[in-house]
């Protein structure tokens, strides 16, 4: 990726020709990744909307429907990603200190945690299509609980289209942070047209970030629901 | 304690790097506040149900502190994991204008809300749970509902009143 511009070939220090200094470099990269967040806040936003107005006015069936999730798993898997959201800020910290064999492990961990995180969530997942709890295409849903099925059907959708989406965050991420650690390994190995300096490191990690952000507040609304 | 060691050397041209501590210091303080709101959220099945009942007032306390506590996990999440605390103007601009903007979206569920408000056949509200369904009296009211349709006189559009109907 050496490109054009001053400081070429020097990690942390190339400044491409459109840029005035690396300052502004860099806050543009971070400004846009950010106008990218928005976006997805936009994209979870209206999902959270649509729960609160179904659990405003079926709370009852809400808190019968959320006792077949499994809180503990749910925990393991919100612990999971708190711990590699900390690894990720440890492999940025790194980065930044040009430490690359350091940040090539962090970033290993944070692989192993989504790794681990998308093996607990299949374990919750066909613990749920053995129930007969998918809303599926052919309307098989087979609910046994205390709450009224409807409204049940209506719980699992939501609780399906949103840990499914975050899930997709999730596998999308194991793309993109497998891709960055393979081009931090290579710079460490001394190539030099890979990554330049730590932004894409710090950019991956504001992804990695928001879907944490996004579990934080699916686990309290799905499988820690107050009465 | 860990703030002071925030340090700009030359070579960064000023860019900030968040020390260690600090970061390691963010992890505990999320895991704590993870232990709180599993435990604020399980009392009732722990034997302390007194503190629980169907009031409204204890439903927005409850769910007061679940969302409390997230929000607080999200507001370390933001400023010390992304960074946006020790980024610039322009950063902070746009991350703190996601969420505003959330917020702000969040005005059209006053369309599902305001509905029941307005004297037209078939916009009565919901029942507040299905459960037990059916469950309207001979006089036409249903006890389930969350908000009664009020009464408007004469300027009713005529049809019969439908209930537990949405």
């Amino acid at each position: 990726m050496a490109g054009w511009g001053a400081n070429q070939g020097q990690y942390g220090k190339e400044v491409y020709f459109q840029y005035e200094d690396l300052d502004q470099q860099q806050e543009s990269y971070v400004v846009g990744m950010w106008a990218f967040l928005v976006t997805e806040v936009m994209f979870f936003g209206p999902l959270f909307f649509i729960y609160a107005l179904y659990r405003w006015k079926y709370q009852t069936d809400f808190y019968l429907a959320h006792n077949d999730l499994d809180y503990v798993l749910g925990g393991v898997n919100t612990m999971i990603l708190l711990f590699s959201s900390y690894l990720m800020a440890l492999a940025v910290f790194n980065a930044q200190k040009g430490k690359l064999k350091a940040q090539v492990w962090n970033l290993l961990g944070v692989l192993g945690c989504a790794f681990g995180f998308l093996i607990v969530k299949t374990v919750e997942y066909s613990a749920k299509f053995t129930k007969g709890y998918f809303p599926d295409g052919q309307f098989m849903f087979n609910y046994h609980g205390d709450a009224n099925p409807e409204i049940a059907r209506i719980f699992y959708s939501l609780y399906f289209t949103m840990t499914g989406l975050h899930g997709v965050h999730v596998i999308i991420g194991i793309l993109v942070i497998g891709m960055l650690t393979f081009l931090v390994w290579r710079r460490s190995q001394g190539a030099q047209n890979t990554v330049t300096d730590y932004v894409p490191t710090e950019m991956v990690g504001l992804y990695w970030h928001f879907v944490d952000l996004v579990w934080i507040f699916l686990y309290p609304l799905f499988y820690l629901m107050p009465k | 304690m860990a703030t002071a060691e925030h340090t700009h050397d030359g070579h960064d041209h000023g860019h900030h790097i968040t020390p260690k501590n600090t970061l390691t210091a963010t992890f505990l303080t999320l895991t704590g506040l993870m232990v709180l709101t599993i435990v604020a959220a399980r009392l009732p099945y722990m034997g302390v149900d007194f503190l629980y009942d169907d009031s409204l007032l204890v439903r927005l306390i409850t769910n007061g502190i679940a969302i409390g506590i997230a929000l607080l996990k999200a507001a370390l999440v933001v400023q010390i994991f992304m960074g946006v605390k020790f980024g610039t103007k322009l950063v902070k601009f746009y991350a703190y204008g996601g969420f505003i903007w959330f917020l702000t979206m969040s005005v059209i569920l006053i369309d599902y809300f305001s509905r029941p408000w307005e004297p037209v056949q078939g916009w009565e509200a919901a029942p507040a749970s299905a459960l037990p369904r059916n469950a309207s009296q001979p006089d036409g009211t249903n006890p389930d509902f969350i908000i009664q349709r009020p009464e408007h006189g004469g300027k009713d559009h005529g049809g019969e009143k439908k209930s537990g109907e949405h």
